[in-house]
């Protein structure tokens, strides 16, 4: 994973959100990126359509989960 | 497929094969770690690329992948795993990293994408050589308690906070607009963050960048100028240096 560099540690000071943070990025650099060869992606019967549903479907998810988590630690 | 009628290696025994990317290089390294329980990391190679995979489970990753990967629960598992088992393969060798979620039937399937690519595989590895991947945001610190909304009634204080919100969501601020340029001069390429994290508390901007190794030092002195200069008003995060995900 990557660590925060030496760099970071002197403009971050981090608290206890870090953990979260750190899958948040995980997530935003793993997701939607990296090279497809074309037509791979999994079974022939899945087929590629399918798994580009299904991240779409997970960056909706997962911005959901994050509204439904800020929404309860936002005083209001 | 036209290609699975001919595949006589298949992965066998109920199980697929998992790329976690190709590279040119075929050092003989071991990996710790992969994408699944004990599955160990192989290398396949075949006419100057080299495929890093593992065998893992189809019951997991075959038909029900898609559904896996809209639970959150297993998401955050795997793409942790992905991460880490990617993560330490760049540190072996360049590698082209393949999108979370690619598995293959079989050998025979994964050599023939391969093979069909192949020159378009080598020059964008020739392209990230020495690179490294950084993500970059900046977060806006709370608002001082200096500036509270002053309003007599309920319903004044209520419209001036709508226009506090309305406010945050005007165009960039100029300063941030120039350290964009300047990471961007120092940077060997820029991309748009993923929607992730878009949601975060005052996240006013964020952006990934393909750093040559060697351009280091001239990157981490310019966040850190920047980072004296905002002390007070904004926070620079920068994590990395991830594998070329965003670039590839």
């Amino acid at each position: 994973m990557p660590n925060q560099t030496k760099a970071d540690a002197i403009l971050t000071p981090h608290n206890s959100g870090e953990d979260e943070a750190s899958l948040l990025d995980i997530l935003d650099h793993v997701l939607n990126a990296g090279i497809v060869l074309h037509g791979s992606l999994v079974l022939s019967v899945a087929g590629v359509d399918l798994v580009y549903l299904g991240l779409n479907a997970i960056l909706t998810s997962v911005e959901t989960a994050l509204k439904h988590v800020e929404q309860r630690t936002l005083p209001s | 497929m036209a290609n699975t009628l001919k595949s006589k290696a298949q992965a066998g025994n109920g199980r697929l094969l998992y790329l976690y990317g190709i590279s040119a290089r075929n050092p003989k390294v071991t990996i710790n770690g992969s994408i699944h329980g004990t599955a160990a990391v192989e290398r396949l190679e075949d006419s100057g690329l080299t495929a890093w995979l593992s065998r893992v489970p189809e019951t997991e990753f075959g038909a029900k992948l898609a559904a896996n990967m809209e639970d959150l629960k297993w998401l955050a598992s795997a793409s942790v795993r992905h991460q880490r088992t990617v993560s330490r393969i760049c540190e072996a060798v360049t590698l082209l990293p393949a999108r979370f979620g690619t598995v293959f039937k079989s050998e025979d399937s994964l050599l023939q994408h391969m093979h069909e690519q192949k020159d378009k595989l080598l020059e964008t590895l020739a392209r990230i050589e020495g690179t490294e991947e950084w993500g970059v945001k900046l977060f806006l610190n709370p608002s001082p308690p200096a500036s509270p909304i002053e309003a007599v009634s309920g319903r004044d204080y209520l419209r001036a906070k709508a226009m506090v919100q309305v406010k945050k969501r005007t165009a960039l601020d100029p300063d941030v607009v120039e350290f964009a340029r300047e990471l961007q001069a120092i940077a060997a390429d820029s991309a748009p963050a993923g929607k992730v994290s878009s949601g975060q508390s005052n996240l006013e901007w964020q952006a990934s960048f393909l750093v040559r190794k060697k351009d280091r030092p001239k990157w981490d002195n310019m966040l850190k100028r920047y980072a004296t200069r905002w002390a007070d008003r904004r926070e620079i995060q920068c994590t990395g240096p991830w594998p070329p995900y965003s670039f590839v």
